[in-house]
């Protein structure tokens, strides 16, 4: 049995919990056998398989930010990638005008953060405190991110500049344009010393989307378990109910809205930062249905099963856009088949089964059980 | 150009909008006021109409017959697909949400890998006249025609027949319905079908104005989905048109003056304002105003 | 008792559509007083209750509550004003756990491990010690209906609102709930609660009042209601105001 120390007990009380499947020590062996495996990965991998990898796990955030919504809160939103777009972007624009003066992307960081989750404010005031059902939300979204996508994609003209950032219509922000500046890659550090530059194609890169996946899936671990997280899922299954008990649903459900916003921007940053470049089509109809996909395939009411699912599908995806465009049918029919065989989700299902067989095999479950 | 001919071209300009968004919308309508469901598919059912429509033209058959085996083709696709895959999502509606997405995926992208990125237009009929100022095109106040037409066929439809009868009961209260002797899953299907063949219908007619390709019913879901978010489900024809109206009216004003996309934009945001306003939708807003009033 | 009432309702009214839910319903309660709301299916119960809780709010008329004018507030601010609500349908969390469902309401005031005693203690003073773990859905019917009423009560209200708290129940399991709600008014606690089960109405034995296509209809003790004639014809030529057997055991 592993020993534990008072300090890993209470962390361990903190990420595990009653609303996250899999608190066993053999899952959390499991766990850090694949953090350790991941870390090794670069010593493995071509630079261009590298590459693909970081990308594949920079979806990660995207992917947590509508479990986070639609599993743990009960809100489908149909344009999660829309605030992907709008990090992006925001961050690309001010990124093109500060790079050179600051050296640094600190600033872009906080645009290409903090301006989706204003969006996401001004969006979810609207839609929240008018009460408004679960499936306009969903289709409001899907409508706003189409807009926007409509919008960007007439602003191939020469007068669409924000400072020396070009709009690009179709093209996007990017060299595409034919224009010289493209958007940077994060450039953070503390001095000319500590500046680390992190391209795409780097190890940097790679291992700065690992750490940010991990501290953020201990970090919604935590959330998910706590007080907060206890009434977001109880606001998921009755809010009329949560409300009467004392809880601000409207507030809450803003909040965790932001936060999923704040998410999917974090994947639109690491995007423009690995490929320097971003176009409309991501705030398009096929982006915007890829992490309902993944999650609602995967398990959306586990962390966990996000993850595992979403890196498992878009390198599935990967493999099948090298056969053409059969990728997306294939997609569509694993949804259709997703939602009506195991609505739970595959990941989800699978995971059961296993701790099922561990249970009989009599391997630990009792420790963490009530680690609330 | 003088005051006469503006308002003319602005009339011109509403009803068009207003056809637009009718013809678009009332399969949509349809489907969500009686199931609950968007069916995120309303666009493929569009394309579907279309595509019929294209391949009937080319194969010789007169345009207003291809336009309505647009129509019925899709209607057919549609019952299959509420019979096979809908109506296991009954009552759990964001899932319908997202097995309709999913259904609209594979038509799309199936339409794309197997058809091809386009196919063949069909010209449009009846030709436009007018002046310098003014231009109009018959076949687009043809296509006003038929949005009054199907509105009044709709309500007729659900106000008259047998069938409407049995779908208002079950709109009001399945159960009760049910136990009537109502076959709830027959009406069902049928409701289903109906809006995919009115979405198909829809598909064919705009056919002879535009390019037709895979994703060609997209162009206009947005508007479709935004005219039914804002009318709410309760009441179908009040609903369907006061949104109509009043949507059609800004999107009208803000494109005469501006631009077509801001006019869309214009459309969406005075939609949200609505929303925020009415949040179930017009009709039922109107409903409580009218009755308060009376009261005094 | 005061002069003031604790909640006091003056010409509410509600319209859906074209139905009048609620039509100038005058209603009025002391601190630490029982009542029972009854009337024919249709009357407008369910709709007074959401007015009363504040998942909906009137088209015209005001409620006061404790002194305050509560009419426009949102109804988790209620809950923080005291008052505890049971839904009908829907009373508790059925896929949370029992844990979870009295977690939400008790986690106001505790912290930490506060809270893990506060469970049990409910538990046991509802009768339900050892089911922490279970699924809600999975309790018995009367459990359920039990952990609903602890649920409310756990946030120490000044008034409980009860929506049918013995549908469904046997006639033992009534008496219980009978029980519950005098040891809980004997603390101070005053309860409004809408019945259509006239046994319970009669084993509480509190004054009664009487809804009819939205409006107060009558008032007073069971004894006088079941005398009065027009109340009779209300309720379909019924003798003994019984429901018909039909409605007996509706699920929650």
């Amino acid at each position: 049995m592993i020993r534990t120390n008072a300090l890993l007990d209470r962390l361990l009380g903190r990420i595990n919990g009653p609303l996250e499947p899999g608190r066993s020590p053999p899952f959390w062996l499991l766990v850090v056998a694949a953090v350790v495996v991941l870390a090794l990965l670069p010593t493995f991998l071509s630079r261009y398989e590298l590459l693909n990898f970081s990308n594949f796990l920079s979806n990660v955030f995207l992917a947590l930010g509508l479990c986070l919504i639609w599993g743990f809160g009960g809100i489908l939103s149909l344009g999660q990638s829309a605030f992907l777009g709008l990090g992006g972007y925001a961050y690309g624009i001010v990124g093109i005008n500060l790079i050179e003066i600051h050296g640094n992307t600190w600033l872009a960081l906080l645009a290409g953060l903090g301006f989706p989750v204003i969006v996401a404010a001004a969006l979810g005031w609207m839609m929240f405190y008018a009460r408004l059902k679960g499936v306009y939300v969903a289709i409001l979204m899907l409508v706003v991110t189409l807009l926007i996508e409509t919008f960007l994609n007439q602003t191939a003209g020469q007068g669409w500049f924000i400072g020396n950032a070009h709009l690009g219509g179709n093209n996007g922000l990017g060299r595409f344009s034919g224009v010289i500046r493209e958007p940077p890659s994060l450039t953070l550090g503390f001095g000319a010393e500590t500046m680390v530059v992190f391209k795409g194609k780097t190890q940097a890169f790679y291992y700065l989307v690992l750490g940010l996946g991990v501290l953020c899936y201990l970090g919604l671990r935590a959330f998910v378990n706590s007080r907060i997280g206890h009434v977001l899922v109880a606001i998921r299954e009755d809010p009329d109910r949560t409300e009467a008990l004392g809880y601000d649903v409207r507030a809450l459900q803003l909040s965790v809205f932001c936060l999923s916003a704040l998410l999917a921007s974090m994947s639109g940053i690491l995007y423009v930062s690995w490929g320097n470049f971003i176009t409309p089509n991501v705030f398009g109809v096929f982006y915007n249905i890829l992490p309902v996909i993944w999650v609602a395939v995967a398990g959306r009411k586990s962390l966990t099963a996000t993850i595992v699912g979403t890196v498992f599908l878009v390198w599935l995806s990967q493999k099948l856009a090298i056969q053409g465009d059969i990728a997306f049918v294939v997609l569509g029919f694993i949804l259709l088949a997703g939602m009506m065989l195991l609505p739970e989700g595959v990941v989800t299902g699978l995971g059961e089964r296993i701790g099922r067989v561990f249970d009989r095999l009599g391997i630990g479950r009792h420790g963490a059980r009530h680690g609330r | 150009m003088d005051t006469l001919t503006f308002i003319v071209s602005l009339l011109y300009q509403y009803a068009d909008t207003i056809a637009i968004l009718v013809l678009s919308a009332i399969g949509l309508f349809i489907i969500f006021g009686m199931m609950g469901v968007i069916n995120m598919a309303h666009g493929e059912m569009m394309m579907i109409g279309a595509y019929i429509t294209s391949f009937s033209y080319y194969a010789g058959i007169p345009t207003p017959i291809a336009v309505i085996f647009g129509g019925l083709g899709a209607g057919v696709v549609g019952i299959v697909l509420e019979r096979v895959i809908v109506r296991r999502f009954y009552g759990q509606l964001l899932a319908s949400l997202v097995a309709t997405w999913g259904i609209s995926l594979i038509l799309s992208q199936g339409a794309l890998l197997v058809l091809g990125p386009l196919i063949k237009s069909v010209p449009t009929p009846f030709g436009s006249a007018g002046s310098d100022d003014l231009t109009f095109s018959y076949y687009r106040l043809f296509l006003f025609g038929v949005a009054i037409l199907l509105i009044a066929g709709v309500w007729a439809l659900f106000k008259v027949t047998r069938f409407g009868l049995r779908a208002r009961a079950t709109m009001q209260d399945p159960g009760s319905a049910r136990a009537l002797g109502v076959d709830v899953r027959q009406v069902y299907a049928l409701t289903f079908g109906l809006g995919a063949a009115l979405a198909g219908l829809a598909g064919g007619l705009f056919a002879l104005t535009s390019t037709i390709g895979p994703f060609y019913g997209q162009n206009y879901t947005p508007q479709a989905f935004i005219t039914v978010v804002v009318g709410g489900g309760a009441e179908l024809i009040s609903g369907l048109l006061l949104s109509v109206l009043s949507l059609g009216a800004i999107k009208t004003i803000v494109t005469n003056q501006v631009n077509i996309l801001l006019g869309q934009v214009a459309m969406l945001v005075f939609a949200l304002i609505l929303i925020r306003l009415m949040p179930s939708g017009i009709s039922d807003w109107v409903e409580r105003r009218r009755l308060q009033s009376r009261r005094g | 008792m005061g002069a003031e009432p604790l909640i006091a309702t003056r010409g509410l009214s509600k319209r859906f559509g074209g139905v009048q839910a609620v039509s100038e319903a005058d209603l009025s309660l002391g601190a630490g007083q029982l009542r029972c709301i009854i009337g024919p299916n249709g009357a407008g119960k369910s709709t007074l209750f959401k007015l009363l809780l504040g998942s909906l709010r009137p088209d015209i008329g005001t409620i006061h509550f404790d002194g305050r004018d509560v009419t426009r507030l949102e109804a988790h601010r209620r809950a923080h004003l005291g008052i505890g609500v049971k839904f009908q349908n829907f009373a508790v969390y059925a896929e949370l756990t029992v844990r979870h469902n009295l977690f939400l309401p008790l986690s106001h005031q505790h912290r930490g491990r506060a809270v893990e005693r506060e469970i049990d203690d409910l538990l046991a003073r509802l009768n339900l010690a050892g089911t922490a773990e279970k699924i809600a859905g999975s309790l018995a019917h009367g459990q359920k209906q039990w952990l609903a009423i602890g649920m409310a009560l756990a946030m120490k209200p000044k008034l409980l609102l009860l929506d049918e708290p013995t549908a469904g129940m046997g006639p033992e399991e009534t008496e219980a709930t009978v029980r519950l709600i005098r040891t809980v008014n004997a603390e101070g606690v005053a309860a409004i609660v809408v019945e259509h089960d006239m046994a319970f109405v009669r084993q509480l034995g509190a004054p009664v009042t009487v809804l009819h296509y939205g409006r107060v209809f009558a008032e007073g003790t069971l004894a006088e209601i079941e005398r009065h004639e027009e109340v009779r014809r209300i309720y379909l030529g019924a003798t003994k105001l019984e429901r018909p057997p039909r409605f007996k055991n509706r699920q929650t």
